[in-house]
C-alpha cells in the first residue's frame, strides 16, 4: 500500500517518498503504523527525553502503608517534608500510580496481595524498596514467615535502607529515582 | 477492697484440691496452676462471685523439656477490683486439649485461635477453630513449637514458586525447607477446616446479598488488613475480618534472641505506641530480675510516654478524619505539623523519631538533654492551644457531628463484654486506665482525670482523645516540675541478663488499651516465651459484631474510630 491510495497524490510524488526514511526506516512504514511502531521509533529518538522529563516530574506513588516506614510515607506527604513541591502526590489506588513502594514487610500471605497491586499500576512504573524489612528483611530476616528478599519479586529501582528512614531519605530516594529516569539506568527502561 | 490474697483463700475453699501451686507475687497478681478438668469452673466462679469480668488474654508455652504445654489464661475486673488472676492449665505434649472459655468469655475466642494455630492445643468446645494470622500453607505446622524446623529461614524468597490461581491472580507456594524435609515434618498434617473464602460464602443466603470486599490494602490505615462485608442494599449483615498480612512472628523471634536483643523488636511491634510496648517488656524483665530503676528514670520514662502518647493520638485522629471525608482534610495537615513538634522533643532524647529502643532493664539508655524542659513547654503550650482549636473546628461542626453521632455505638455492657481497652472502652463510660488501675512507674503520684464519655459513639472516641491530650499534657508539666537529680541506670545489672526461672506479667496503659507482656524465665539468657497481648487485637476482635447493621458509609467512620494498628494485631 502506498500513500497515494490515502491522499490523492501524483504518482510520481509516491514513488520519490517511498525512497525517504525516517532514523533508517522507510516513511512509509511510519505512515501506516501501530502503535507500537510509534513506540519503538520514540525510543530511539531525543522525543523520549522529553516524555521522561515530564514522567520524572509528576511521580505519583501509592499509598500503601505497611510498617513503620508506612507512617514516615504518611509524613512525607505531608507539610514540613511536602512532596508535592517535586510532583510527588500519594495517591489510593495503583490504578493512578506510577511508583509503588514497598514500605514494609512482605510476608507470606501478602506477597500475592502486593503482587497483583503492582500488576494493577500501568506502565510506564518504577517500584521502591523502603527500610530494611523491604530489603532483606530487617530484623525478622530469620522468621518463618517473611520474604527476606524483595528484589527476586519486583524489578527494584531504589533502595532506601534505614529502620524506618527519616522522611528526608524518602526525598532523597525519589530524587535518585528521578535522575534514574533522566538517564534512562531505570530496570524496566522507560 | 479485694485482694489478691482473699480471691485465693475463697478459690481454695471453693475447689479443694483443684488449686495446685497458688502465689501472690508481686501484690495484686494472683498465680495459680488449676487441674484442667475445673478451669471452666473456676473461671465461672470467679466471674460470678468475683468480677473477673475482663478476660485479658491467654499465653501458650511450650515446656519441652517436661513434655507439657501450658495456657496461661489471664483475667481482671473492669474497675471492681485491682487483681490480675494468671491461671495455669497444664496439657501432656502428644494430643494436646484444653478446655474452652469461649461459653464465659465472649472475646476469648481469638486469643485461643491464635493458641491453635501456633501450638497445636486443641481447644474443647471452641465454635470456630478456623486459622487466623498464618496463611493456609503453614497451617499444620505449628510454628510456635521448640521443635517447629521451620525457624531459622533465610530461604524464603529462594523457595517461592510462582504460579497462577484458578481466579486468574498471580499465587505463589513455598516448598517446605530443607531442614523439614530432613526431619520427616512435611507434609503437615494438616487439620480440616472451611477456608475464609469459603466461610464468608457460606454466609449469603439470598440473592440480593453480595460481598464487598475492602483491603488488604489501606492507603492510609498504616498496616493491611482485609475487612469483608455481606451487604444486603446498603445495610451490613455480617463482617469478616481476615488479619496477618503482616505476620512477621515477633514472640518466635524474640524467643530466640537474648533478652536485651528483644527491646527493638518491641518497637516494631506497634510503631506509633514504640516508648509503651518498651516499657511494658522492661516491667517484666525488671519484675523477673527483681529490680526497680531510679526514680529519675522512672520520670523520663513517664515524660517520653506521655509526648509518645499525644503523637499517637494525634496521629490516629488524623487518620480516622482523612477516612470520613476529604472535607475535613486540612486538620489532618495541622495535626502531622503539631506531631513533627513533638517528635522533636522526643528525639532530642532518645535520637530517633518512631523506633527508640530507649528504654533499658533498670533505667533509660540517656539522660534529658540540657533546654529539654524549655523546649518541651513551649511545644505543650502550642499542642494545647492547637488542640482547643480542632475541638472547635471539628466537633462544633455540625456536618461532622451529625455523621458521628449515633454511629458505631458500644453500650458500657457491650464494650466490657467485647474485651476493648482504651479510649473505645472509656467512650463507653468505663472509667478504665492502667495508670490508675495497676498504677506503674509513678503515675500513683500524678494528678490526672481519667477522661471518659457516656455516649460510646465514634464522635465520643475521638473526644476522649483529644481530650487526653491535655491530661498528657498536664502530667508532663507535672514530671518536669518534680524530675529529681540522680542515677538513670540502675546499679549491678550484668552485661547477659539471666533471669531466675520463674514468669512476670506486667501491663501499662497503651496509647490504645491495655498493653501487657507476659515474659516466661528458665534460667538461661534467652526467654523461654515472650507474649504480647496488645489493645488493637481486641478492638479488631469487637470490630465485626460492631459493624452488623450499619450502613457501608459508616463502616469506615466505625473502624477508622478505634485507631488501628494492624502490626501489633498480626505481630
Amino acid at each position: 500500500m502506498g500513500i497515494s491510495d490515502v491522499i490523492p497524490l501524483p504518482v510520481a510524488v509516491d514513488k520519490e517518498l517511498e525512497k525517504w526514511t525516517i532514523w533508517g526506516r522507510p516513511l512509509t512504514d511510519v505512515w501506516f503504523t501501530t502503535t507500537e511502531k510509534i513506540h519503538e521509533i520514540i525510543e530511539m529518538g531525543p522525543i523520549k527525553n522529553v516524555l521522561n522529563w515530564g514522567r520524572k516530574n509528576s511521580l505519583w506513588f501509592l499509598m500503601q502503608p505497611m510498617g513503620c516506614c508506612g507512617v514516615e510515607m504518611l509524613v512525607f506527604g505531608c507539610p514540613h517534608y511536602d512532596c508535592d513541591r517535586f510532583g510527588i502526590f500519594p495517591r489510593a489506588t495503583p490504578r493512578q500510580v506510577d511508583v509503588m513502594i514497598i514500605s514494609g514487610y512482605i510476608t507470606r500471605k501478602y506477597l500475592p496481595a502486593i503482587k497483583n497491586l503492582w500488576e494493577q499500576i500501568p506502565e510506564p512504573k518504577w517500584v521502591m524498596a523502603i527500610g530494611e524489612c523491604a530489603i532483606s528483611g530487617g530484623p525478622f530476616y530469620d522468621s518463618y514467615n517473611i520474604i527476606n528478599d524483595t528484589s527476586k519479586f519486583f524489578p527494584i529501582d531504589v533502595f532506601i535502607p534505614g529502620c524506618p528512614p527519616r522522611p528526608e531519605k524518602f526525598i532523597e530516594g525519589f530524587r535518585n529515582l528521578q535522575e534514574k529516569i533522566k538517564q534512562r539506568e531505570d530496570k524496566r527502561g522507560y | 477492697m479485694t485482694t489478691a490474697n482473699d480471691v485465693l483463700a475463697a478459690l481454695q475453699s471453693a475447689f479443694p484440691g483443684a488449686i495446685e501451686e497458688a502465689k501472690v507475687a508481686p501484690e495484686r497478681q494472683l498465680w495459680a496452676t488449676v487441674k484442667p478438668d475445673r478451669i471452666v469452673d473456676v473461671c465461672k466462679y470467679l466471674r460470678d462471685n468475683h468480677s473477673f469480668d475482663h478476660y485479658s488474654g491467654a499465653a501458650g508455652v511450650d515446656r519441652i523439656n517436661e513434655g507439657l504445654f501450658e495456657v496461661t489464661e489471664l483475667l481482671a475486673s473492669h474497675g471492681a477490683h485491682q487483681v490480675v488472676a494468671l491461671l495455669k492449665v497444664k496439657t501432656p505434649r502428644d494430643n494436646p486439649s484444653v478446655k474452652s472459655l469461649t461459653g464465659l468469655y465472649w472475646n476469648a475466642n481469638w486469643y485461643e485461635r491464635e493458641i491453635w494455630e501456633m501450638l497445636g492445643i486443641n481447644f474443647e468446645g471452641h465454635p470456630e477453630l478456623y486459622p487466623l494470622l498464618l496463611s493456609d500453607g503453614l497451617v499444620g505446622a505449628w510454628p510456635w513449637r521448640k521443635d517447629f524446623k521451620g525457624y531459622p529461614d533465610y530461604t524464603t524468597a529462594e523457595r517461592a514458586i510462582e504460579m497462577v490461581n484458578p481466579e486468574g491472580y498471580t499465587d505463589y507456594s513455598f516448598p517446605p525447607t530443607e531442614a523439614e524435609i530432613k526431619a520427616g515434618t512435611v507434609p503437615f498434617e494438616r487439620p480440616e477446616y472451611p477456608t475464609f473464602r469459603e466461610r464468608e460464602e457460606m454466609e449469603i443466603k439470598g440473592e440480593s446479598e453480595m460481598i464487598l470486599h475492602m483491603g488488604p490494602q489501606h492507603a492510609v490505615v498504616p498496616g493491611p488488613f482485609l475487612l469483608d462485608i455481606l451487604v444486603d442494599g446498603e445495610r451490613v449483615k455480617k463482617a469478616f475480618l481476615d488479619v496477618g498480612y503482616i505476620h512477621k512472628g515477633i514472640e518466635k523471634i524474640m524467643e530466640n534472641r537474648a533478652y536485651q536483643q528483644g527491646i527493638p523488636i518491641t518497637d516494631r511491634l506497634c510503631y506509633m505506641a514504640a516508648l509503651t510496648n518498651n516499657e511494658a517488656y522492661c516491667g517484666a524483665v525488671e519484675r523477673l530480675l527483681g529490680i526497680e530503676a531510679p526514680e529519675r528514670a522512672q520520670y523520663i520514662r513517664m515524660i517520653l510516654e506521655e509526648l509518645s502518647r499525644i503523637q499517637s493520638h494525634l496521629l490516629g485522629t488524623a487518620e480516622f478524619l482523612t477516612l470520613i471525608a476529604s472535607a475535613v482534610f486540612s486538620p489532618f495537615l495541622y495535626m502531622i505539623i503539631d506531631r513533627e513538634d513533638v517528635l522533636t522533643c522526643i528525639e532530642s532524647v532518645t535520637g530517633a523519631r518512631i523506633n527508640h529502643s530507649f528504654v533499658r532493664f533498670g533505667g533509660v539508655r540517656n539522660d534529658l538533654p540540657d533546654g529539654f524542659k524549655d523546649m518541651t513547654l513551649d511545644t505543650l503550650k502550642m499542642v494545647r492551644q492547637k488542640t482547643e482549636e480542632y475541638k472547635e473546628l471539628f466537633l462544633s461542626d455540625s456536618i461532622y457531628n451529625k455523621r458521628m453521632e449515633g454511629v458505631g455505638v458500644l453500650s458500657p455492657s457491650d464494650a466490657r463484654r467485647l474485651g476493648v481497652s482504651g479510649p473505645p472502652l472509656r467512650a463507653s463510660d468505663t472509667p478504665y486506665d492502667m495508670r490508675r488501675e495497676d498504677p506503674y512507674l509513678l503515675y500513683k503520684d500524678m494528678d490526672f482525670d481519667v477522661i471518659t464519655r457516656k455516649e460510646g459513639d465514634s464522635r465520643a472516641r475521638v473526644e476522649v482523645r483529644l481530650d487526653e491530650i491535655f491530661e498528657s499534657c498536664y502530667i508532663i508539666e507535672q514530671c518536669l516540675d518534680q524530675i529529681p537529680d540522680g542515677p538513670i541506670m540502675a546499679e549491678g545489672l550484668p552485661k547477659k541478663i539471666k533471669p531466675e526461672p520463674g514468669e512476670a506479667y506486667y501491663r501499662v496503659e497503651d496509647h490504645r488499651g491495655e498493653m501487657g507482656f507476659f515474659v516466661v524465665s528458665d534460667g538461661s539468657d534467652k526467654p523461654v516465651k515472650v507474649k504480647a497481648r496488645g489493645p488493637v487485637y481486641a478492638y479488631f476482635q469487637a470490630l465485626p459484631p460492631l459493624l452488623e447493621g450499619v450502613y457501608i458509609a459508616d463502616v469506615v467512620a466505625i473502624a477508622g474510630s478505634m485507631d488501628a494498628c494492624t502490626s501489633e494485631v498480626d505481630r
